[in-house]
């Protein structure tokens, strides 16, 4: 995670990222002042368990969901993709898929003071100090021990054998072919932001932007600066042969949901592992006036060997996004890749494997 | 009687005003090149832009009139890549460079298929950002040999090339200042009528305007303007600004084609893995696949 960060990032893009965060504090203060104090980090988390997300929770009374002015529900608007609520459900944790409002506030302060420290022993960057981490976001408590709400374990469902063995047929081939700039993930070379859909909660460069014109939703996050077009129009996909990184979308409004289903992923694209069945299914919610609920349940026979889905409030900031160029500044990817196969040359990789850096970082997004 | 002179009067009348309106229209095609064409709406109200747009030049070659050309690599690509020749796109068919910025230029058509990767912002000294996949800046975005997409609404202008999915957004309402430069600029625009108006500033100084080399500073400012003349058509209009290498304004145009396919897409096209050889091989750090 940290080490992360910096990697595929110039000096620009770290300006651009520290000029970010200065509004979206000033939001937040402005919020708490004229409300009821949120629940969130910059209270701590000290407040009452009224704005903890609840997903089990009604929606709000009093509260009609906006509409543009063609008709279709308004989702628009700039969203911070980023929790304190893990991806899969810690082990001890078992079979409790919700917490009480009183745990889900115990659980976020912990989260977040865990966030806030740094190892002084450690070499790390230090944004922290500039309030590029999570601290000071509008993220709430939320009432979920994790975001996988399927299966009911909240655990990631087993790699199929397919899969399993086409990992360590791509692990062979790279230990044999040695380290370039084509070893890390698509992340790090700033092929796609994030990892690319769907939208996984990260630490850093999660803003997003919701955008709507007239038959057509646009998607765009600040990570990599990707942006998905997604046309409204009822089209079919393109054809099977016409595989891209962010895959080919098509969206449809269901009451006020926008639901979007993603085909055409490039195999190569290794998603958690993802091959050539991998299929997209995302739902898109304004569960209240600040709090997008996007869901998701990804799909691949060839990879996992069931269906999996998550969900999680996602929280709105204030505008806008900047532009992200990852890759034309992507300094860190040469040093990287310089600085490995010097390792490798030496045969005295740190903890026995020199790109065990790299790799934990794709894990973690 | 009275009925037929009435009848002759109304068709001597109507033939006085037609023919008036007639001349008139004659004599203002002379002064406006666009004809009055009152787009579709919006909902808002304004001219809906919304479509996905192309530019059919050669000026990503060279913005000035430029013959044909053997390819930049002829010995392995034969016909393929060759320069198809073009007459320019710019006002005047030159640019008013200041003498040094001339030599810069023609250092930059030497070098533009020469990059060189370095881990800091030397790296863009070096060579065509658009051989290095690297975002084409505006006005280059617009002509270059892909579609874009303009998404309108009120509030905003989203318009996303196919080249490298390169995103710019106009704010409308409300203007929004510009924190620090950028690739694509920074655009703030308002309608004048018919026609879009896009005020951009913030650019860096890495992007071209062309693969002839042509470039400006971060002192650039570029103002487009966008009108309907049909249904299916944008005149594109772009005033350069850049004190810091050009004597004067100078301005370029062209029209855009609306891609009128009903399947009509923009596909993918991230350039980013087809660069790596490229940018990263002459520093030993990319293995070809075997």
């Amino acid at each position: 995670m940290r080490y992360r960060v910096l990697v595929p990032c110039g000096v620009g893009a770290l300006v651009t990222a520290l000029a970010l965060w200065v509004p979206v504090a000033v939001l937040a203060q402005a919020q708490s002042g004229k409300a009821a104090p949120t629940p969130n980090a910059l209270s701590g988390g000290s407040a009452s368990t009224a704005l903890v997300w609840d997903p089990e929770a009604p929606p709000p009374t009093g509260w009609t969901p906006p509409r543009t002015a063609w008709g279709d529900p308004d989702l628009q608007g700039y969203y911070l993709n980023t929790s304190y609520t893990p991806l899969e459900r810690p082990a001890a944790l078992k079979d409790k898929a919700l917490y009480t409002k009183e745990e889900a506030i115990a659980a976020f302060k912990k989260a977040v003071a865990q966030d806030a420290e740094v190892d002084p022993t450690t070499i790390h960057y230090d944004w922290k100090e500039y309030g590029m981490d999570a601290w000071q976001s509008p993220i709430r408590p939320n009432r979920r021990t994790s975001l996988i709400v399927d299966p009911p374990d909240g655990r990631i469902p087993p790699l199929t054998a397919e899969a399993r063995k086409r990992q360590a047929d791509a692990a062979a081939y790279e230990k044999a072919k040695g380290a370039d700039v084509t070893t890390p993930g698509l992340y790090t070379r700033c092929i796609t932001g994030n990892g690319g859909p769907p939208r996984i909660q990260g630490g850093v460069t999660a803003e997003s932007q919701i955008f709507q014109a007239p038959g057509y939703v646009v998607l765009s996050i600040e990570s990599n600066y990707d942006v998905r077009i997604i046309p409204l129009d009822g089209r079919p996909h393109l054809q099977p042969n016409m595989k891209s990184w962010l895959g080919d979308a098509r969206g449809h409004f269901e009451g006020n949901t926008l639901v979007v289903e993603t085909t055409n992923f490039r195999p190569d694209r290794n998603w958690r592992g993802s091959g050539a069945g991998m299929h997209l299914v995302e739902r898109f919610t304004l569960a209240d006036a600040k709090t997008l609920k996007y869901e998701f349940t990804v799909t691949d026979p060839t990879t996992w060997t069931k269906p999996w889905s998550a969900e999680a409030p996602i929280a709105r900031i204030a505008p806008p996004l900047y532009e992200f160029a990852c890759h034309e500044s992507n300094y860190g990817l040469i040093n990287w890749a310089k600085g490995t196969q010097i390792r490798e040359a030496e045969g005295s990789a740190v903890g026995g494997n020199a790109r065990a850096g790299v790799f934990q970082e794709e894990e973690e997004k | 009687m009275h009925s037929r002179l009435r009848s002759v009067m109304i068709a001597l009348g109507t033939a006085i005003v037609v023919n008036v309106l007639w001349l008139t229209a004659g004599s203002m095609s002379g002064q406006t090149p666009a004809p009055a064409y009152r787009a579709p709406r919006a909902p808002d109200g304004h001219p809906d832009l919304n479509g996905i747009w192309q530019a059919f030049t050669t000026a990503n070659w060279d913005i000035l009139s430029h013959p044909a050309e053997p390819g930049l690599r002829s010995d392995i690509m034969g016909a393929y890549g060759s320069q198809p020749g073009g007459q320019g796109i710019v006002e005047g068919d030159e640019l008013p460079y200041r003498p040094e910025a001339l030599a810069q230029k023609k250092k930059n058509f030497d070098n533009r298929m020469n990059p060189k990767v370095t881990n800091d912002p030397r790296r863009f000294d070096f060579g065509d950002p658009e051989i290095q996949c690297y975002r084409p800046g505006v006005p280059r975005a617009t002509y270059m040999p892909h579609p874009f997409q303009i998404f309108q609404n009120a509030d905003q202008i989203q318009i996303v090339y196919e080249f490298k999915g390169a995103l710019r957004t106009v704010y409308m309402n409300p203007h929004r200042e510009a924190p620090e430069e950028s690739w694509m600029g920074w655009a703030n625009g308002r309608w004048e009528g018919e026609t879009l108006v896009i005020e951009n500033t913030d650019f860096n100084d890495h992007t071209w305007f062309d693969r002839a080399g042509n470039y400006h500073s971060d002192e650039l400012k570029v103002v487009e303007r966008y009108t309907p003349i049909d249904a299916t058509h944008l005149q594109y209009e772009a005033t350069i600004d850049d004190p810091k290498i050009f004597t004067r304004q100078w301005k370029m145009s062209f029209p855009l084609y609306r891609r009128i396919e009903p399947n009509a897409q923009l596909i993918e096209f991230n350039c980013v893995p087809f660069v790596e050889e490229l940018m990263y091989g002459p520093l030993g750090l990319y293995k070809r696949p075997k």
